[in-house]
């Protein structure tokens, strides 16, 4: 049965070349950036950029993170993400273990309700979700950017989490019931350490959807004291758009938190995109 | 007596449970999305009072050559922009995944290698590519004193042929494992119980794709097409990080996300014509593009449950 994907001496060269060409497509930039960010000028840059550094300034980085206000956008955006992670695996596993353990009357309605959010992106209501940030006076405020971006990802987080408790057997909630255990207790002692991998799962993709995310706090925040990561890099850019060594650099600081959970939790990835079926 | 008394504190915990998520979801997603059909009634530049002028926002948006003429030339270049990401991600993506699927050597390191972009924020890509195609930057360099492939640097983005192309190939390459990593799921799903049989009928290898993996890629493609569709006609950050909410260069790479967005927090500093209740009415009439596309999606993660 493996003949099919068995591969004859040739085949096997050319489909090494093949790969090989797009996998050299996907490296070319991040490389490119690499290399170029460690060059100590402009010049170097443009005339050569494919060649090593004469000189190998490692300095750029540093450069790079304190010119722009590195500091303040990564402590912003690690406190934007670790709260999302936070309320959004918190909120939504307490609603999917409701609808699905406890349903009431009105909770197949309450499940459409979050499933319509899952289908309508909130960009698409950009304006009336202003006037809702704005009237609570939460504009300019990490607690604003923080409720909305946790919001914005509610519902992917609750389909996640129903689909897959859904799915595990009710037992031993229902012996933790019968010794009288209220839903807290049940919720706390039974319940989250089931849907552990799923909780997972969810707190990885929130964690890196709100770390990469830029449009919805460029329509909130307005001081530069609160900005995050990719909203600091626009600022960066205004700033060092001239000099490519330094922008390189400062876009790879900015890739690193990315790669690094990516490299640690890459089957995580892949399982979440194809469990969930849903982008990010 | 004991017993009443754990219903009761039953139900208040249920409650206590549910109303967080609740209340966040409802007062930052659900609401602001209903809000849309009220909104869409008003006049509003975002401060002072709100006029309510009835449909005049939709009137003015199909009517109004100001309008429509934008709410066009989004909605089209939107169309051309998702046509070329998908055509990507389809033709190519399908490729990758079956030379993934054979018995390729080294088929797990290439696979985390196209998967590594991914995870990467779109700002960052946005830049590091736009840095990389700039006239003198280091594609060019190779286009034309590498490969010779040209004779003088190409403006990528500067051209306004070449621009929304431009914003789509980076958009293909940050999103591509997406769609290698559905369809090389969907290949080996199939492969141990159907192919097995085919070949048996000593079907050869095109043959037997052709018959049995292809048929069963359908899924795939459709969730990867859905996906990518709600996707592309909500978000602009390729478009508003690189060419501003104008679209530059003259507007060549406006799309509906960038519409959206300038009509309600304005375009550049001269802009006038900002107005929360012609935002609400755009994002409605998106909302109504992409509805076939996203009951679709509901009702395939409903029916899975």
């Amino acid at each position: 049965m493996e003949r099919l994907f068995k591969l004859k001496p040739l085949e096997q060269i050319v489909v090494q070349f093949i790969l090989l060409v797009y996998a050299a497509i996907v490296v070319f930039p991040i490389g490119i950036a690499i290399l170029n960010s460690l060059k100590p000028n402009l010049g170097e840059v443009y005339k050569a950029p494919f060649a090593l550094p004469s000189v190998w300034s490692w300095d750029n980085y540093a450069e790079a993170w304190f010119g722009a206000n590195f500091q303040t956008y990564f402590l912003n955006s690690a406190i934007i993400s670790l709260s999302c992670v936070v309320l959004v695996t918190l909120c939504a596993s307490t609603t999917a273990f409701v609808i699905v353990r406890m349903p009431f009357k009105g909770s197949t309605f309450l499940f459409g309700c979050f499933m319509l959010g899952v289908v309508i992106p909130i960009r698409l209501a950009m304006a009336p979700l202003f006037v809702v940030v704005k009237s609570l006076r939460l504009l300019d405020s990490l607690l604003g950017v923080i409720l909305v971006q946790s919001a914005s990802m509610m519902p992917v987080a609750v389909f996640i989490l129903t689909a897959f408790l859904r799915a595990v057997p009710a037992e031993l909630e229902d012996a933790a019931k019968m010794d009288g255990a209220l839903p807290f207790e049940i919720y706390w002692r039974v319940v989250v350490p089931l849907i552990r991998p799923a909780l997972a799962t969810v707190a990885l993709l929130t964690f890196v959807q709100s770390w990469n995310e830029y449009f919805l706090p460029l329509i909130f925040l307005q001081s530069e004291s609160n900005f995050p990561i990719t909203l600091g890099m626009t600022q960066f850019r205004l700033r060092f758009d001239v000099q490519w060594h330094l922008m390189f650099a400062g876009i790879l600081i900015m890739l690193v938190p990315t790669i690094i959970a990516f490299l640690l939790a890459s089957r995580q990835f892949i399982q979440g995109l194809t469990q969930g079926g849903l982008k990010e | 007596m004991a017993k009443g008394n754990y219903k009761q504190k039953a139900n208040l915990q249920r409650i206590a449970l549910l109303a967080p998520g609740v209340l966040l979801y409802g007062v930052f997603n659900f609401l602001p999305l209903l809000g849309l059909l009220v909104l869409c009634l008003v006049d509003w530049p975002g401060i002072g009072p709100m006029k309510f002028v009835g449909l005049d926002n939709f009137t003015q948006l199909f009517g109004n050559a100001f309008y429509r003429d934008q709410l066009v030339r989004a909605l089209g270049q939107n169309l051309i922009f998702f046509v070329i990401i998908i055509a990507a991600m389809l033709l190519l993506g399908t490729f990758f995944a079956l030379l993934l699927s054979f018995g390729t050597k080294g088929r797990n390191v290439y696979r985390s290698l196209f998967f590594l972009p991914y995870p990467l924020a779109g700002a960052a890509v946005a830049f590091l590519l736009e840095l990389i195609v700039r006239t003198r930057g280091p594609l060019n360099v190779l286009l034309v004193q590498g490969l010779h492939l040209v004779d003088k640097p190409i403006g990528f983005l500067g051209d306004p042929m070449l621009a929304l192309p431009t914003l789509a190939a980076f958009y293909s390459w940050h999103r591509m494992s997406f769609a290698i990593i559905l369809i090389l799921s969907a290949i080996v799903a199939v492969r141990i119980q159907l192919i097995e049989a085919a070949m048996l009928d000593g079907a050869s290898r095109w043959q037997t794709l052709k018959a049995v993996v292809f048929p069963v890629l359908m899924p795939a493609f459709i969730l990867i097409i859905v996906i990518v569709m709600v996707d592309v006609f909500n978000n602009a950050d390729y478009t508003l990080l690189l060419m501003g909410p104008e679209g530059s260069p003259g507007r060549a790479t406006d799309i509906m996300g960038t519409f959206l967005f300038r009509s309600a927090f304005g375009g550049s500093a001269t802009s006038v014509n900002v107005n929360f209740g012609m935002s609400a009415a755009i994002g409605l009439v998106t909302a109504i593009v992409i509805l076939p596309a996203a009951i679709f999606l509901a009702l395939r993660n409903l029916r899975r449950d």
